[in-house]
């Protein structure tokens, strides 16, 4: 269940944004990427969902559990993301929102799931509220968890704790990496702030257009 | 034979073909009222009167009642439309969308001069000859220019003016008493500004009573000629407008707008082509009981309007069988009726029957005319633009 | 091939007949005898000033009483109800507010009889002044509506409205008072949202010709008027005259425009200096925004009332306060027939311009849509006898004239302009972050589409479909020409008896026709509220 990215590189205008760079995260592992602002880190993460910005062209393989990505529309990837924002949709509740995403099945079943997310999300009775009456740390988390309830194969997030202050970020970033750890996924996080770094977790740096082991 | 026509076929020829002249005999006119059965006339008339809108409906049912013709009122809110229409389609060589165009003057003119109408056909239809062709040339001489049987005549119209007798001591019966009575009361006078129709007919109704020689008028006029020949009615003009509403400096848009005004109570006179305009609008309560009507003393210019067929219409019989029966005694009659139209009739009374002259009721109704003025033709047509254009720079900003 | 696919709606049943029929005018741009006329015309110059003064004071003064309008309320309770009031201010038709304006301030009308009285009414110079002062006034109040609805396509839109709230909390933090955060956050992004509904009211306010009969000067009249009145004349000679000024009028507003454009480049400088000279404690403009409001809705709401008794009051002479008689008359003199083919074409010409506009929007990228933009504003700047007797010359050979499809076409050449306007800034100002985390949650481009965005923007797309709704419930010339006395529409019965100068008449049919806009404008109010408020 691993990602692989093959001689993937991104372009623009002509110009090598990001140079060929081979990446193999294997389930459970996070590997994060550090870059400056501007630097194509973001562009690479749209480039592995499958929506890549028009101006923007890329080359290289990728693969899923050994499936070929190429050309698959995002809704078939199984790829979860994170954003700077929660981007939470704000005419649905927070229940509506973590059922978004979720697979078909008996709805019974799925307004479990939903009240077991809740739970895990230590947001028990929130689902009928309006996202925008909740906190910023429990709307990530809400965030997250709908993420996580579209049952994804791989994770990627960008800066998602940037916009949160120091104290919820600490208690967060062990909530998401928890979660993401217990489902055996792989993941690739793009930031800015060295402490989000997971303890032992591979360090990539973007340079120049080169990515290189810190 | 080579030629054996049967009736309906000649007449369905005829109908449809412009450059044959249409059936004389009246075997030919029963052919035309056989062929016309089952057809749609679309009567395209100006429709921003409720009590035409209603008549024209009225005259749709004895259409089909008599004649089994379904008459659909195409309402315009400018006649010119129709002519527009009409060119455009021939143009385009497409076949007509109206059948009868109710019609006169510079439209007339137009639609005739670029050979847009059907016939001669009006003064064969049966009913032309009850019209009073002698006492009301304008049947026959649409703003100096001749109808060669185009256009059937409808109605007539003289210019009349009115006023709420409660508030005017004496009407002004010339364009000199309008004058003495702006300078008596001013701003409370005014007329609408030309290119509107009533305008240009009160400009009109100055330049007969300023005009030095009338000969002048009924026929095509040239630039230097006119020239002269209006001097007495700028100058007249001129006297006039300081006097006038707003000191002469605007005038209304149009003849509706100073009616308006006249009810509202901010001016003294209205005038209108209708002789029996202003009794119809007590009628209507739109203007009071005291309302007085009157021409002026030496008469006021005067016209008649038709209706005509364009050279593309489908329904070229059922429309002169409607352009018939709109000249029928009943229909006149009907349409004269001040409580429901109060136009008056084309027709002359000494050629109808004693039965059909009692359909005529003579009452009077508060706002009527109490003296009719003689009629005064149109001077010819070129005059109009000419006026148009020395208004406009003059007065226009 | 499905992108190029998505732009076909528009092209054929709106840019390709537009198109033509403007280029059905070409032919007039090269009539040096007309143009001669046109030049010789002893009015052209003064009235053409006219349009342009009348045109743009309007549109200046609309603009700032619908911007203290919103700085007073937006975050109010009031703020529901404002949308309430400026749909039925939007839905009153312009003939109906003139008249009902007029009987106001004329010298014989409601405020001369309640100050003056007397026998006679005053002389004052209220309405038809030479300066175009009546009319500039009467257009401001006409379009404030125009442009608070389409304020409220942005401030009503979810995604938007949050963001904007956020960052004035932000701004608060930063040290601005209500109004000063309020100057530097909100109205930057709605001048940028209403600078082309602004454009559409300069030019309607410029080519107006309605109001301008009633309120506006006629010595020389707006050059709307002259035009108007040179396009019906039977000659074609004068028709041609006003085909020439018609070219001319729509190069004047042009260059007017392009005149704004070039002093806002230079002017972006001083207004970004403004925006960041630092927090200042304006207030929100409550007293000044509630003397506005008041200003700019009471002559509304009393020109609307005074048209309901106009319609009733076949006589009301200078000086009574109140109508002497009253008669229903006039409201009986409509055809059932006519009113549900209006209807029927009004949602039709809403519903096919919403759906090809969206189509558009998702298909194309954005820089192409200053093209069909610009074909909308000419759609809109042009004279409607010019453009659609273009249209018509160019259905007639065809067939198309006098026929049910022509009918629909002709309604939605205006009819899909306005909703090409007014809904490209909501549409394309909409955070398509949504729609990414929408797909990576899964969802097909489509599903993402009907789920995510189309909920979002429900309030904009109400709105525009709403505004279709009432302007094809408006149009006259072009349904008159195209249905070549076949078809009767309501417009079409209304514009024609009202030709009679009957005021009772005019004024009911007017009320007939704000009525079904009237309810279309409440229903998408009440519909586009966004419950996550």
């Amino acid at each position: 269940m691993a990602l692989t990215l093959e001689q993937v590189s991104i372009g623009l205008a002509g110009r090598q944004l990001i140079r060929p760079v081979s990446l193999v995260i294997a389930p459970g592992e996070t590997v994060t990427l550090m870059g400056a602002s501007g630097s194509g880190k973001s562009t690479l993460l749209s480039f592995l969902a499958g929506d890549l910005a028009s101006p923007f062209t890329a080359a290289g393989a990728v693969s899923l559990a050994g499936v070929a990505l190429d050309g698959l529309p995002p809704e078939k990837r199984r790829i979860g993301r994170l954003f700077q924002d929660d981007l939470l949709f704000p005419h649905l509740t927070v229940a509506e929102n973590l059922l978004f995403g979720m697979p078909r099945g008996a709805r019974a079943k799925r307004m479990a799931k939903v009240a077991a997310a809740l739970a895990e999300a230590d947001l028990p009775g929130f689902g009928d509220r309006p996202p925008h009456t909740l906190s910023g740390g429990q709307r990530a988390r809400v965030a997250l968890m709908r993420a996580l309830l579209a049952e994804p194969r791989a994770m990627l997030l960008d800066e998602p704790f940037n916009k949160l202050d120091a104290e919820l970020r600490q208690s967060l970033r062990g909530f998401v990496f928890g979660h993401i750890a217990a489902r055996r996924i792989p993941c690739l996080m793009v930031t800015h702030d060295l402490a989000d770094v997971p303890l032992g977790g591979r360090l990539l740096l973007l340079k120049e257009g080169a990515v290189s082991h810190a | 034979m080579p030629f054996t026509l049967t009736r309906r076929s000649f007449a369905s020829l005829m109908a449809m073909t412009p450059f044959l002249s249409p059936a004389r005999a009246e075997d030919g006119w029963a052919a035309i009222a056989a062929e016309a059965k089952g057809q749609t006339v679309y009567f395209n008339a100006w429709a921003g009167s409720p009590q035409v809108n209603a008549y024209i409906a009225w005259a749709g049912e004895e259409l089909s009642k008599r004649y089994g013709i379904t008459l659909q009122h195409v309402k315009l809110a400018d006649t010119a439309e129709a002519v527009r229409r009409v060119r455009d389609e021939v143009k385009a060589g497409r076949q007509g969308s109206a059948d009868l165009v109710w019609i006169n003057g510079e439209n007339f003119h137009v639609m005739k001069e670029e050979r847009l109408l059907y016939g001669p056909f009006a003064e064969d239809l049966p009913n032309f000859a009850l019209v009073d062709v002698d006492g009301k040339p304008t049947t026959r001489i649409d703003f100096a220019e001749s109808t060669e049987g185009l256009e059937s005549p409808w109605g007539m119209a003289q210019l009349t003016f009115f006023a709420d007798g409660a508030k005017l001591g004496t009407p002004p019966m010339s364009m000199m008493e309008l004058l003495d009575l702006a300078k008596a009361e001013p701003g409370r006078i005014t007329y609408p500004s030309p290119p509107d129709f009533h305008g240009d007919t009160f400009i009109k109704q100055a330049l007969v009573e300023t005009i030095e020689d009338r000969s002048l008028l009924p026929v095509a006029v040239d630039k230097a000629t006119f020239t002269g020949a209006v001097t007495p009615l700028f100058d007249y003009l001129d006297q006039l407008h300081p006097h006038l509403w707003r000191a002469g400096k605007q005038f209304p848009q149009s003849q509706a707008q100073v009616t308006q005004m006249l009810a509202d109570g901010e001016l003294l006179m209205g005038l209108t082509f209708n002789p029996n305009e202003a009794a119809n609008l007590v009628m209507a309560g739109t203007l009071p009981a005291t309302t007085v009507a009157w021409q002026n003393r030496d008469g006021s210019i005067g016209n008649t309007h038709f209706v005509a067929i364009p050279i593309n219409a489908k329904a070229k019989a059922a429309a002169q069988v409607t352009a018939n029966f709109l000249l029928s005694p009943e229909a006149q009659a009907r349409k004269a009726d001040i409580k429901l139209w109060g136009d008056p009739t084309v027709l002359d009374m000494d050629k109808l029957a004693p039965a059909q002259r009692a359909l005529f009721s003579d009452a009077r109704l508060p706002g009527s005319v109490t003296t009719t003025a003689r009629t005064i033709p149109e001077p010819h047509g070129s005059w109009v633009p000419l006026i148009e254009a020395a208004w406009l720079a003059r007065y226009g900003a | 091939m499905t992108r190029l696919a998505g732009a076909f709606p528009l092209a054929l049943l709106w840019a390709l007949p537009l198109l033509a029929s403007l280029a059905m005018l070409a032919p007039a741009a090269a009539d040096v005898a007309a143009w001669r006329m046109a030049l010789a015309h002893p009015q052209l110059w003064p009235a053409l000033a006219l349009a342009l003064t009348t045109g743009g004071l309007s549109s200046l003064l609309a603009l700032a009483t619908s911007l203290l309008l919103i700085g007073t309320l937006w975050r109010s309770a009031a703020w529901g109800r404002l949308q309430s009031v400026a749909a039925a201010g939007l839905a009153l038709p312009h003939l109906a507010f003139a008249i009902g304006f007029g009987f106001l301030i004329m010298p014989s009308g409601l405020v001369a009889r309640l100050l003056v009285g007397g026998e006679a009414p005053p002389q004052w110079i209220t309405v038809q002044d030479p300066w175009g002062i009546a009319l500039t006034l009467a257009l401001a109040l006409k379009e404030s509506p125009f442009l608070l609805t389409a304020s409220f396509a942005v401030l009503s839109r979810g995604d938007a409205a949050l963001r904007l709230r956020q960052e004035c909390r932000a701004a608060a933090t930063l040290g601005h008072a209500p109004g000063s955060a309020f100057l530097r956050i909100v109205v930057p992004p709605l001048l940028k949202t209403l600078r082309w509904p602004l454009v559409i009211v300069f030019v309607y306010g410029a080519s107006v010709v309605d109001m301008a009969l009633v309120l506006g000067p006629t010595q020389p009249p707006t050059l709307a008027v002259v035009i108007w009145r040179a396009l019906n004349d039977a000659e074609p000679a004068t028709n041609a005259m006003g085909l020439a000024m018609t070219l001319l009028l729509t190069g004047a507003l042009a260059l007017a425009l392009a005149l704004v454009v070039l002093l806002l480049r230079f002017g972006r400088r001083a207004f970004h200096r403004m925006l960041t000279s630092g927090p200042s404690l304006l207030p929100a403009p409550a007293l000044a925004g509630a003397i506005i409001g008041f200003a700019a809705f009471a002559p509304l709401a009393f020109a609307s009332s005074i048209v309901v008794l106009l319609s009733v009051a076949p006589r009301w002479p200078y000086p009574a306060l109140l109508p002497p008689a009253v008669s229903l008359s006039a409201w009986t003199a409509v055809a059932p027939a006519a009113l549900w083919l209006s209807l029927g074409l009004a949602l039709a010409a809403a519903l096919v311009a919403v759906a090809s506009a969206v189509l558009w929007f998702e298909t194309q990228p954005r820089a192409r849509d200053r093209w069909v933009i610009g074909m909308a504003l000419a759609a809109l700047a042009l004279p409607q006898l010019a453009s659609a007797g273009g249209q018509y010359r160019l259905f007639l050979p065809i067939g198309l004239t006098g026929t049910l499809p022509g009918l629909f076409l002709a309604q939605l050449t205006p009819v899909a302009a306005y909703v090409l306007i007014v809904l490209a800034g909501p549409y394309r100002g909409f955070d398509v972050r949504y729609m990414v985390a929408a797909r990576a949650l899964a969802a097909s481009r489509l599903s993402a589409w009907r789920r995510v965005k189309l909920p979002l923007l429900k309030a904009p797309l109400l709105t525009a479909a709403a505004i279709g709704f009432a302007v094809s419930m408006a149009q006259f010339v072009p349904a008159q020409l195209m249905a070549a006395g076949r078809f009767s529409t309501l417009p079409m019965e209304a514009v024609t008896l009202a030709s009679g100068g009957n005021r009772p008449l005019t004024a009911a049919f007017a009320l007939m026709l704000a009525l079904p806009p009237l309810a279309v404008f409440f229903a998408a109010a009440l519909l586009g509220r966004p419950r996550w408020r």
